[in-house]
């Protein structure tokens, strides 16, 4: 076994130096010195160490990692460009630039298409510094980079996290809310069935209030469960034909079509990649709510659909009594309603969903409503899958 | 027609629900005897006339919770399909968990029918008697030794 590597000091130079931690791969020392001097000229104070084989060079990386590995391409026992390998074995990001006797360009070429960061010939060695000081730059700013992105990760890790334990809650909260609540219900109804007209009729007025609030509550809790379901439930996306989905939802609304004198139309529909269930249940929501919301005429609802690049935008218009430009964010907050419980029954839970939906769902949702002269609601939804994405391209 | 004084045993932790069971039954033609326990080991003792439970009457059904103090309601079905007489009585799952899993699993072990509570009170009597009208004036219940 050669001995370890040569260590070479420092040499005078007049210029600022910028310490540099080399290792460089050669077995000829006389070209060794010429690549010391040559970066020494220019401003770089070297500490290197010299190795010619591949047991040398792992040594010396764990030993003393360097900020830049020069490598001869070509060497009696080894190859320069096996330096690479190791260096992606131990996982070290070093640039590492060949310098070389003689290397065509299409060897260098290939050479740094697997990942050398630059070569230099022998007879060019004034070129080096700049070499060197362009790789270590880039490296900096790769090490920026891959800080800043590992940063976002890290955030949109958490915030996901977060999120997660805030569904979880709301679910645990809501499920272990109702079994507490069922007995408030079932005995203040059992006390209006049995004490009704024995007592007085404040009494009557007191049970009434308590069996309505608890019935209330209990409809909230469910919404509240629905809503959180949402986000719990795992999306199995997969392509949905909106036709057939709009086909089943007319029909579990055709009663309220048929109360309401309803009449759905809509364009051909296309194909989108969802979730089928939740693609349902927001065609179902947003229809529902253009027949709840209705004006004096009967209602009319249209279901329309454009491409709109990569997705589709789906809009749902009808002639109901709209909503003011002031309201078009709100309706998705959970809860929110606009009306009172007495004009419009419901808890203001449909929108939250849709939104929901269409979040989880890769789109967008928003409203388009003047009050008195109906509603449209638009969203958007993936046309195809991730990987038809990249076999279309 | 006369009616036999039929046994139901319910199995379940909570006295307002257990009360409520009573209220249902209360005045209908069957004229159940209920007999209820808190928790899971009191339910098999009771089923195994253990300790305090050693004149217990075996039960012609059994209203069964599924989350029980000690022993869930689960491991008291298990054990009850797993003995030899105690495997012939009728189990009605009567709990307030939708959850598809709870649903699946009761079935998978021989639950014979799985009834969500209701949450309104009308709700709530109407499962109760209608499980009393199903099982104690329709179904053909495994015969008593008396009976054969």
């Amino acid at each position: 076994m050669s001995s370890a590597g040569t260590k070479l000091g420092k040499q005078d130079c007049a210029a600022p130096q910028t310490k540099l931690r080399a290792l460089l791969v050669e077995d000829n020392a006389l070209d060794a010195a010429l690549v010391l001097r040559a970066l020494n000229k220019d401003g770089f104070e070297v500490a290197a160490n010299i190795v010619q084989d591949e047991a040398e060079f792992t040594r010396s990386l764990r030993a003393h990692p360097p900020e830049v590995v020069l490598a001869d391409y070509n060497l009696p026992m080894w190859k320069g460009m096996d330096a690479l390998k190791v260096l992606r074995a131990e996982a070290l990001d070093i640039p590492m630039i060949l310098v070389s006797g003689a290397l065509g360009d299409v060897t260098a070429v290939e050479c740094i298409r697997q990942g050398a960061t630059d070569y230099v010939l022998k007879d060019g060695l004034a070129r080096l510094p700049e070499v060197v000081r362009r790789a270590l730059r880039e490296k900096q700013e790769r090490s920026l980079r891959h800080q800043i992105e590992q940063d976002l990760a890290l955030k949109v890790d958490e915030l996901a996290r977060s999120n997660a334990d805030l569904e979880q809650f709301a679910y645990v909260a809501s499920h272990d809310l109702q079994e507490p609540l069922r007995m408030v219900t079932a005995y203040t109804q059992l006390l209006a069935e049995r004490y009704r007209g024995k007592l007085d009729e404040s009494a009557d007025k007191f049970i009434g209030y308590a069996s309505e609030g608890a019935q209330r509550m209990q409809v909230l809790i469910q919404d509240l469960l629905a809503f959180s379901r949402v986000g719990r439930q795992e999306t199995s996306s997969a392509s949905v034909d909106c036709n057939d989905v709009l086909k089943e939802v007319l029909q579990s609304l055709a009663a309220a079509i048929a109360e309401s004198g309803a009449v759905v139309t809509h364009s051909e529909l296309p194909a989108v990649w969802a979730d089928r269930t939740q693609v349902a249940q927001l065609l179902q929501n947003l229809i529902g709510n253009g027949i709840k919301f209705r004006g004096p005429e009967p209602p009319a609802i249209s279901v329309l659909a454009e491409k709109a690049d990569e997705r589709w935008q789906f809009s749902v218009s009808d002639n109901g009594i709209g909503i003011a430009p002031e309201y078009a964010e709100n309706i998705f907050i959970v809860f929110q309603r606009l009306h009172a419980r007495t004009e419009y029954p419901g808890n203001g839970i449909g929108l939250a969903i849709c939104k929901k939906i269409v979040e989880r769902n890769g789109g967008k949702i928003w409203a388009e409503s003047q009050p008195g002269s109906g509603s449209t609601f638009k969203f958007t939804l993936p046309g195809h899958g991730p990987e038809e994405r990249i076999v279309a391209q | 027609m006369m009616h036999l004084l039929l046994e139901l045993l319910v199995v379940d932790d909570n006295p307002a629900d257990v009360a409520l069971i009573s209220e249902a039954l209360a005045g209908t033609k069957y004229h159940s005897k209920v007999t209820s326990v808190g928790d899971g080991v009191e339910a098999l003792a009771f089923l195994y006339r253990r300790d305090k439970f050693v004149h217990a009457v075996r039960p012609d059904l059994v209203i069964l919770d599924l989350n029980l103090p000690k022993r869930d309601g689960l491991a008291v079905l298990a054990a009850m399909k797993a003995g030899p007489d105690l495997r012939l009585i009728p189990v009605v799952i009567f709990s307030t968990s939708q959850l598809r899993k709870d649903i699946m699993r009761s079935y998978e072990m021989g639950a014979n029918c799985y009834v969500t509570k209701p949450g309104n009170l009308n709700g709530f009597f109407s499962a109760i008697k209608s499980i009393e009208e199903f099982w104690f004036g329709f179904v053909n219940l495994p015969q008593k030794e008396s009976n054969g």
